[in-house]
Parts: structure tokens; sequence; C-alpha cells
């Protein structure tokens, strides 16, 4: 969810409002293709992935494109992406309806060690964090586009003088943080379950993380949803829940104080 | 003028205007660049020189006129084509990317397709001619000297295995030492490949020790040309005001 924000901020300076119902979007299309298509697990998130590629990648080809060549783009782009997400989100409501929807569990069972107990579930949630994280890491490292889009991140002029076509990038990174803020939705949806509405809650956690972290920091985001994960969980169990957010506000504001701009920030991917 | 034969002329700019906004910075310049030759284009700041050069590789939108490269016209043509075609600006800002190492940087310099094949043995190019950044290959580019991050700027516009480089004042800010590396680096370029420059700069000595010819551009237009042997320093000085 952080990762997909920071990626699209990171390269394009777009900051997506619309980001929680991205997320959301995720969700019900594996939920879709689940219940109506009767398609496996696997292959219903690899589909929906595919799809979200395509609507990013549509998205940013036919509206943003344009909106950026405007001057003050950066204002319009975030209330398009704001209405639209407001819009999509009334769509998702009208075809799903507002009950609560969930995506069953990759596993059933918990492993038992004395009294600890963990859900085989939530370990393979960890596992495919994992994995996932470090596979981005690499395409990103690695590949030609993954260059690409860290040079356009650093430095746009420069990268337009080594022949890196701005636009194609711009769209390629796009969606590709819209198939990775849905697979954040899908893996969420496993977890928790799903309204139509439910993209905010998610956008607010995601947006603290990736500002806390530095704004465009791929690890900056990785390390503050580690530290506020691992605070959420402390004042949970000390505290009590509703302590959750005025703690994690308290440790921003702080991080704010010291580091301007976040964990990680001013470097980029 | 008296450039050679036209199959020999890898570059031709004819009639370009260039302005921004209301301002036209570019007025009908002309010029054309030989096969492996090295031309200097000198000119009092303000006057275009680096505008030329930037209408050239396709990064200002609102150049008309002609552009003629290796025989094909180039003008209206997105900057990622130009560089396909085997055109490379090194710009005066260097714009290398800071949070990358300088091996990165040097990779990113053969993005294109042409170059991608050949990243191996202009690598090694690269560092024969600036052994400086091989010793500092894993080093972030943002922590650099401004002699080494000039060196890195100049050395990924050759990774992206150009005919032609356009280098924009390569001396800016140097020592006097770095500045004699760097027009050290072109001179090899100039003796040991075929590849053509075309450099801006205000150090007329170190230029004119380099050039083959020389172009004055003054107010948006070219207003002479010499072989740099039949000129003098002061010459070019006295254009200037």
């Amino acid at each position: 969810m952080a990762l997909g924000l920071s990626l699209v901020y990171g390269v394009t300076h777009i900051f997506n409002f619309g980001h929680g119902i991205v997320a959301v979007s995720g969700g019900y299309f594996t939920w879709l293709f689940m219940n109506k298509a009767g398609l496996g697990m696997i292959p219903s998130i690899g589909v929906s992935m595919v799809i979200m590629f395509f609507i990013g990648l549509g998205l940013y080809r036919f509206t943003l494109s344009r909106l950026l060549k405007k001057e003050n783009w950066e204002f319009s782009v975030i209330i398009f992406l704001l209405g639209l997400g407001i819009f999509w989100e009334n769509i998702l409501l009208q075809s799903f309806g507002p009950r609560v929807k969930d995506i069953p569990n990759f596993f059933d069972g918990r492993f038992k060690m004395g009294l600890v107990r963990i859900n085989y579930h939530d370990i393979s949630l960890i596992v495919i964090v994992i994995l996932f994280v470090i596979a981005l890491n690499y395409f990103i490292k690695k590949t030609w586009f993954g260059q690409a889009m860290r040079a356009v991140a650093q430095d746009m002029d420069g990268a337009r003088i080594v022949g890196i076509n701005l636009k194609k990038t711009f769209g390629y990174a796009f969606a590709l943080a819209t198939a990775v803020t849905g697979f954040s939705g899908i893996l969420l949806a496993t977890k928790f379950y799903m309204t139509p509405n439910i993209g905010w809650a998610w956008m607010v956690k995601g947006f603290v993380i990736v500002v806390f972290g530095g704004l465009g920091s791929i690890t900056g985001a990785i390390y503050a949803a580690f530290i506020l994960g691992m605070a959420e969980a402390t004042i949970t169990f000390f505290l009590g829940p509703m302590w959750v957010w005025p703690i994690w506000f308290f440790m921003f504001l702080i991080i704010l104080l010291i580091r301007p701009n976040g964990l990680m920030g001013g470097r980029t991917l | 003028m008296n450039s050679s034969g036209s199959d020999n002329v890898i570059l031709s700019v004819c009639d370009l205007d260039c302005s921004y906004g209301e301002l036209q910075v570019l007025h009908k310049a002309c010029l054309n660049i030989n096969k492996g030759e090295v031309v200097a284009l000198f000119g009092p700041n303000g006057h275009g020189k680096s505008t030329l050069l930037k209408a050239v590789c396709g990064l200002n939108a609102s150049s008309k006129g002609s552009v003629k490269f290796a025989g094909s016209e180039i003008i209206g043509t997105e900057s990622d084509q130009i560089v396909e075609k085997g055109l490379a600006y090194i710009s005066e800002a260097r714009n290398i990317f800071n949070d990358m190492t300088v091996l990165e940087n040097l990779r990113l310099g053969a993005y294109n397709r042409r170059a991608r094949k050949k990243v191996k043995e202009n690598l090694e190019f690269v560092y024969s001619l600036f052994p400086k950044l091989f010793e500092r290959t894993e080093q972030m580019a943002g922590t650099l000297s401004g002699g080494e991050s000039r060196m890195l700027a100049v050395g990924r516009g050759l990774m992206s295995d150009a005919k032609l480089l356009l280098v924009d004042e390569p001396s800016i800010g140097l020592s006097p030492i770095m500045k004699k590396t760097v027009f050290g680096a072109i001179n090899r370029i100039k003796k040991t490949t075929d590849i053509s420059v075309l450099v801006v700069e205000q150090e007329v000595d170190y230029a004119l020790a380099v050039a083959d010819r020389i172009y004055l551009l003054k107010k948006g237009e070219v207003i002479l040309e010499r072989k740099a042997g039949e000129i003098k320093k002061s010459e070019i000085e006295k254009a200037y005001f």
C-alpha cells in the first residue's frame, strides 16, 4: 500500500488521493473472479493485478498525461484523482453493495508452541510481503526499466539526456504502482475485510507511513511500516487500541520536527 | 563556407530559430560539422550557445528550421529518439543521478538500444579515459567532487555510443588541472575515435587547442566561421564586446 504510494510520488511527483480506492479495487476484482468466475485464488490475484496494471496505464495515457501539460498540474491532478476515487467508490458500492466482503485466508489453522499462537495465514502474509519487497527492489535496481524510473525520479533532465522517454516511464511507473497497490489491497482483504469505503481508512495509514518514511523513498516506507507496526502492536498490548492513533501522530510530529522530509526523505528511490 | 562534401557532414544546422516564450534567442543560426571533427562554438554569455545545443538534441520544443543529423531531419523528434540515432548531449549542469553509483550512472548512459549491446567496450573506453572513475565505481555520484562529476557526465555521454557529442561548457567551475583533464579527454576522443564533437566553451585557449574549426555566435546568429589555426584568441574575444 505504502509502497505503491511512494513509487508514484517518487517517480512522477503525483500524490494520489484516490490511492485507497485503488487498493480496494484490487480486493474487489479478486473477490469477483473467485466468486463469480470460479477461478482459483492465485489465478484470480494474477488476473486482478494484470487488470490493475492496465487500468493504471490507461488512466495515465488518457487522462493524467493531458493534465500534466497544464501549468498548475499538481493541484488539478490531486483533485482529479480524488474525484475519480469517489466516483469509482460509488460504482463499487452500486455493483457490490455496502456489505462486508472478504477474501479467504491462504492457509487455515495456526502454529502452536507453548503459549504462542500464530496463524499460518499471518506467517504466509509476512513471507509474501518480504518476497514481494525483494522482488520489487531487484526490479528497480537491476532492470533497465527500473533504473529508468530511478533516473527520472532523481533528475528529469538527466533522464531525457540519456534517452529515456519521460511519458512512457511515467505511464509504466503509474501502472506498476496501481498493480502493487491493488496487490496490497488483496492482502489486506484476506487479513481483514473490505467495504467500498474502507479505502480511506487504509489510505490514512498508508499516508502516515509514507510521509513518516520520507515521500518517494521505498526503503523509508519499509522502515516506517516496520517501526509504526511495532509501535501499534506494543501500544495495543499495553494501552489498548484507542491510543494507537494519538501516539502514532505524536511519533509522526517528532520525526517531522527532527527530519522535516521524513526518515529517509530527500533521497530518491 | 569551407565545409567539404555533403556526405562527410554529420550535422548540418540551417536557419534554426528558437525562443523562450516571447523572447527569440536564435535567429536563423547555421553550422556544419564533419565526421570526426572537433568544432568549438564561442560567443558571449546569453547569446544562445546552450540554446543551440539543446535545440539540436530535442530538449527545446520551440525550435524551427532544419537540423539534419547523419542525413535525416531530426527537428521536432523526441529527445529519446535523437539519442537513439547517435547524438549525445553533455549538459553544463551535468545532470548526473546523485543517488546512484558511478557505475549505475554510466550504465544508464547506455540506455538506448544501440548502446546496450556495447556496454562493456564503451565502459572500458570511459575508464581508460578517466581512471579516476574506475577507482570510484561503487561510490554514490552525489559525493563526487566537481571535477569528478564532470568526468562522469562526459563518460555517461560516451556510453551512449554516440557519433556526435554536444558538450556544453565542460570547464565551467573547474580547477585548471581539471580543465586540462577534461580537454585532454576531448583530444583523445578526437585522436582515437571517429566521434565528432561540438563544444561550447568560454575558455577560448583550451578549446582552441583541440578544435579543428570554430564558430562565433552573437545575438543568436552565427557571425563567423574559421579554421582553428587561422584565428587568434584576441580576435575571438574582441567579438564578445
